[in-house]
């Protein structure tokens, strides 16, 4: 057991892209807590979906043993955490488990949106912030202005903040000697009753949920009697331990003021949840820690199994997937054309992206996903207000008193050079100027209020291509406001395809509507007869365009040889049928689903 | 002649039908993707090819004494540009060894530049009786475009002197959707090539193939879209029934009595014997296909090692499925009593999806059998598919007994 004094329990935090994660591979490299050999890029990122776009999407904890300048030996758990807007979730989570942060800023970027967004995030959370300049071996490097940036936007000092290139092992002894010095010693009464609070947890098929924690006070051994204060189930504890990189390490024992795992053979999921508090059932805690404020979802979509009977497979991996991220919810949801799935709530878009593909590659799912759409919130004339959160559900036109959409303070920071590119693009999208202000010479941040419906499509891939890449965003729930709004239906071969309809703003419905069905067109497959494809607002058809039939798909010849080649070709072909959903005789892929989604300008 | 034939017995004798391949040619052709290779015969190669070829045969035959051959059919490749004197010699070995029917169907595939008169009269006097002629086109500037080896005069003359050598059983391969072709050149080139009068007639769409050098080109090709393919696809149809050639396959034609008796084996799920390299079988339940490599298939023959590539056991569900694949290419169709009592499978799931496809005249009952219309044979993947899908969600008969 390390002395408190020796433990150091910080996270990493940064604009995507800064570099957090391959700092946190330096570290590990500098601990020597994992071989040269074994070392690979974002090691931390062990989920494919993550290194395969170099972004990480899940905070992850790993504990270092680091010899100080001082001769002393310490114990500093790492908490590596993702960048995206979507994920800041992710991210307060993890800092309730820490006492600092090291916050990574790019020597020629400065700072960004998130560098912002985190760093309140990490003050608000009673942490020390601890600045670090990194990329300093590039040629647009500028590590001075980048400091002075941090002292007047931040307000923290940065003089002394380490010039580091994580890419290139440059200085990263000097993080870790920063962390030592500077991030204070986690404090806590290893006698009193257990009190572990869960940052995190996952389904392992061989040991059941393991629950990753912060011992805040007490002790916590194998075999002792553990209790969740907030569901109350109660379970003994198998085994517990620290989180190296490759592995999980078993310890006799965690004691407060460290972070690790335990194993209790936990197979009701929803037993343990994330932000309760661990405590013994002998000798109890009488309060649980503060917990995480709840996050409210604000992106919302239909998933829909893409062959209908693996409703319930879904089901699984969404409760198995719920465990390993908190933040989503699902809800079952019924849709005439569709059948059976889930109305599923997300960060923003991004985050449902990551969750989309998860669920296709670790549970092996095919999946149909419906237009994301927002909270909407609706007086009805009968003096009831409703929730909307699927346009299944929207009430009648006759119905309704007044509409009304979330607005969001939106804060984007550019180079002054885009100024006017974005504010058109906020226009367009509706936006109402707040202010502007110039963090410095070549930093500005614009803020807005905006529809949340405007910004979860595709703001964010709009604002980078109009800011060559340098804008970023972030922005957090503001009100509900009045607004026009209208449901748009897509009837396919004049059938009403309730999973295609979708809410939003009057003015744009014509425009939106004409792009949808050509888009449907380009996505839905020629078929043996025509089919129309129309928008239409309550029963109006406000756009139309035509699949033409299908007139060849042939094989011409077919001999000898053919025959079991001809056999796999159908046989491909039905499996390809198989990924497409059938509304009365049309099918539709379910790429024609997402296309729908993705509009581009 | 007459003794080499046996005498034709009475019934139960199953049929057989034989293909032989010969992987020779002038030149490649530019959308070929058949297992063949252009250039000089190795005389080498020719001889160790006919060696294996005669092995693999004598071996074969005494595995199917229950068996008399109706059909035998030389495939390529191009097996005019082998030779009279091979052929005969391949020939005579199935004569020697199987039992072959007196008035079986002998057929060799020929390309005009490689069929010559003495060819044609040896080849008649050995028995055989059918010649399928690649003529493809009638414009030299797409022959040659093509990489076929021969021009339109030369196929003029060939179908002449195959008459004249007493074929009197004579088809003719033809291509549409040819790169820059319009449908009006397509209509010429059916005019020109009926004058020829051949009894029986192949037309393919040209489709480009992974693999071959037209596949490097497709996209620089003009090829014509698919509704001009169709459209030349349907007047071919209309054109050759107009002149007396029934359609029998939804790519073959025929004078009445001439629908080629070999290829009606593949498309109505009868057994074939194939050899040389890339040749398929269908016997005694299985399905296979030799390795389309001439040196490995020589080689596994002589030391009696492995010269397959794909062998598989059909069972008798995706044999339901082969035969609604199969005979829905042809003016046989399908029919209910003989599938239900064939496959024991329920006829009703598909007649529920035939029955709207009549009504967009893409199908129809004709004499208690659903065939499909020219117009439903050019959707006939999309046909076929949705019926075999019906197919494996159906319960067979047998089980509800």
């Amino acid at each position: 057991m390390t002395d408190l004094s020796h433990i150091r329990n910080f996270s990493i935090v940064a604009h995507i892209d800064h570099g957090k994660s391959t700092l946190a591979d330096r570290l590990l490299e500098e601990c020597n807590t994992i071989d040269k050999r074994e070392m690979e890029n974002q090691i931390l990122d062990s989920m494919e979906l993550e290194r395969e776009r170099g972004i990480t999407i899940k905070a992850r904890a790993v504990r270092l043993n680091y010899k100080a300048d001082d001769g002393e030996d310490y114990v500093l758990n790492l908490i590596d955490t993702p960048g995206h807007v979507d994920f800041n979730y992710e991210v307060s989570r993890s800092l309730t488990a820490c006492e600092g942060a090291i916050l990574v800023v790019d020597a020629s970027q400065g700072i960004e949106a998130q560098t912002l967004a985190n760093t309140y995030l990490a003050v608000d959370n009673g942490l020390e912030v601890l600045p670090v300049i990194n990329k300093i071996d590039l040629p647009a490097a500028r590590p001075q202005e980048v400091k002075a940036e941090i002292e007047d936007v931040i307000g923290i000092p940065a003089e002394d903040a380490p010039e580091i290139s994580a890419k290139n092992g440059i200085n990263i002894r000097s993080v870790l000697e920063m962390v030592v010095k500077g991030v204070p010693a986690p404090e806590g009464d290893r006698e009193a009753p257990l009190q572990a609070l869960i940052f995190d947890s996952q389904y392992d098929s061989y040991r059941g949920v393991i629950v990753y924690v912060r011992v805040k006070n007490g002790t916590v051994r194998p075999g002792m009697d553990i209790r969740m204060m907030g569901t109350g189930a109660e379970y003994k504890v198998v085994e517990c331990g620290y989180l190296s990189p490759k592995a999980m390490v078993p310890a006799q024992e965690l004691a407060a003021g460290e972070v690790g795992y335990i194993t209790a053979s936990i197979k009701t999921i929803s037993d343990t949840r994330v932000g309760d508090t661990v405590t013994g059932v002998l000798n109890p805690s009488s309060e649980a820690l503060p917990g995480y404020k709840t996050v409210q979802p604000m992106v919302f979509s239909g998933v829909y199994p893409a062959d209908g009977s693996k409703y319930g497979d879904l089901r699984d991996a969404l409760e198995k997937l719920k465990l390993n991220d908190a933040s989503m919810t699902y809800e079952q949801e019924n849709s005439i054309a569709l059948g059976f799935g889930f109305r599923c709530g997300f960060l923003g878009l991004l985050h449902m992206e990551i969750i989309m593909e998860r669920l296709e590659r670790e549970f092996n799912l095919d999946l149909i996903t419906t237009a994301p759409n927002v909270v909407y919130r609706v007086d009805k004339l009968n003096g009831e207000t409703v929730n909307v959160y699927t346009p299944l559900n929207y009430p009648d036109p006759e119905e309704i008193d007044q509409a009304y959409e979330p607005f969001v303070k939106a804060s984007i920071i550019t180079p002054p050079d885009y100024v006017g590119n974005i504010m058109e693009l906020c226009q367009e999208r509706r936006g109402e100027f707040r202010d502007m202000n110039y963090l410095d010479q070549s930093r500005v941040e614009l803020r807005y209020f905006m529809p949340l419906n405007e910004i979860i499509y595709d703001f964010f891939d709009a604002l980078k291509s109009r800011t060559r890449g340098y804008g970023s965003l972030d922005y957090e729930m503001d009100e509900y406001r009045p607004s026009k709004l209208v449901k748009l239906d897509i009837l396919l071969n004049g059938d009403l395809i309730d999973a295609l309809s979708f809410i939003l703003f009057r003015d744009n419905a014509y425009a939106r509507a004409r792009k949808i069905c050509e888009k449907l067109k380009e996505n839905i497959p020629r078929q043996m007869f025509e089919i129309p494809v129309q928008a239409a607002i309550g029963g109006k058809v406000i756009a139309r365009e035509t699949i033409k039939a299908l007139r060849k798909d042939v094989l011409a010849k077919c001999y000898g040889g053919d025959i079991t080649r001809k056999k796999k070709l159908l046989e491909k072909q039905k499996e390809g049928k198989k990924r497409m959903r059938t509304f009365g005789t049309v099918s539709v892929p379910s790429e024609a689903f997402m296309a729908v989604l993705k509009m581009d300008e | 002649m007459e003794k080499l034939f046996a005498p034709k017995k009475p019934q139960p004798d199953k049929k057989l039908g034989i293909y032989v391949h010969i992987p020779f040619c002038r030149s490649k052709c530019q959308y070929c993707d058949f297992y063949s290779f252009g250039g000089s015969r190795d005389k080498y190669l020719v001889d160790g090819y006919l060696q294996a070829l005669v092995t693999h045969i004598k071996e074969t035959a005494e595995r199917c004494p229950e068996y008399v051959v109706d059909t035998v059919y030389f495939g390529g490749g191009t097996p005019s540009f082998f030779g009279a004197d091979n052929l005969r010699r391949i020939f005579a070995e199935i004569l020697a060894n199987f039992r072959v029917m007196r008035d079986a169907e002998v057929t060799y595939e020929a390309n005009p530049d490689s069929i010559t008169d003495q060819q044609l009269k040896k080849l008649r006097r050995e028995g055989f009786n059918r010649i399928s002629i690649g003529v493809q086109s009638d414009d030299d500037e797409m022959l040659k475009k093509l990489g076929r080896p021969h021009n339109y005069e030369q196929a003029v003359q060939a179908v002449e002197k195959a008459r004249a050598a007493g074929f009197n059983n004579i088809s003719l391969d033809l291509m549409y959707g040819l790169p820059n072709q319009t449908c009006e050149q397509w209509q010429k080139t059916l005019t020109h090539v009926l004058e020829l009068k051949p009894e029986h007639f192949s037309c393919y769409g040209l489709k480009v193939e992974e693999g071959t050098p037209l596949w490097d080109y497709k996209d620089c090709v003009l090829l014509p879209d698919d509704e001009a393919q169709a459209d030349m696809y349907l007047f071919a149809v209309d054109t050759l029934k107009n002149a007396g050639y029934g359609q029998y396959e939804i790519s073959n034609f025929a004078k009445r009595g001439h629908m080629s008796q070999h290829n009606l084996k593949y498309w109505l799920g009868e057994e074939y014997i194939g050899f040389g390299p890339s040749a398929a079988s269908d016997f005694g339940g299985m399905r296979y296909t030799n390795k389309a490599d001439i040196h490995a298939y020589i080689e596994g023959v002589l030391t009696h090692g492995a010269i397959l590539d794909e062998c598989e056991q059909i069972p008798m569900r995706e044999r339901a499925g082969e035969y609604v694949m199969l005979r829905l290419r042809t003016c046989l169709g399908i029919e209910e009593e003989e599938y239900e009592k064939n496959y024991l499978m329920p006829f009703k799931p598909l007649k529920k999806l035939l029955e709207p496809m009549a009504e967009q005249g893409l199908c129809e009952l004709e004499e208690g059998r659903w065939v499909l219309t020219p117009k439903g044979f050019l959707l006939s993947n999309q046909i076929i598919g949705e019926l075999q899908l019906a197919q494996s969600k159906s319960t067979p008969l047998a089980k509800k007994r």
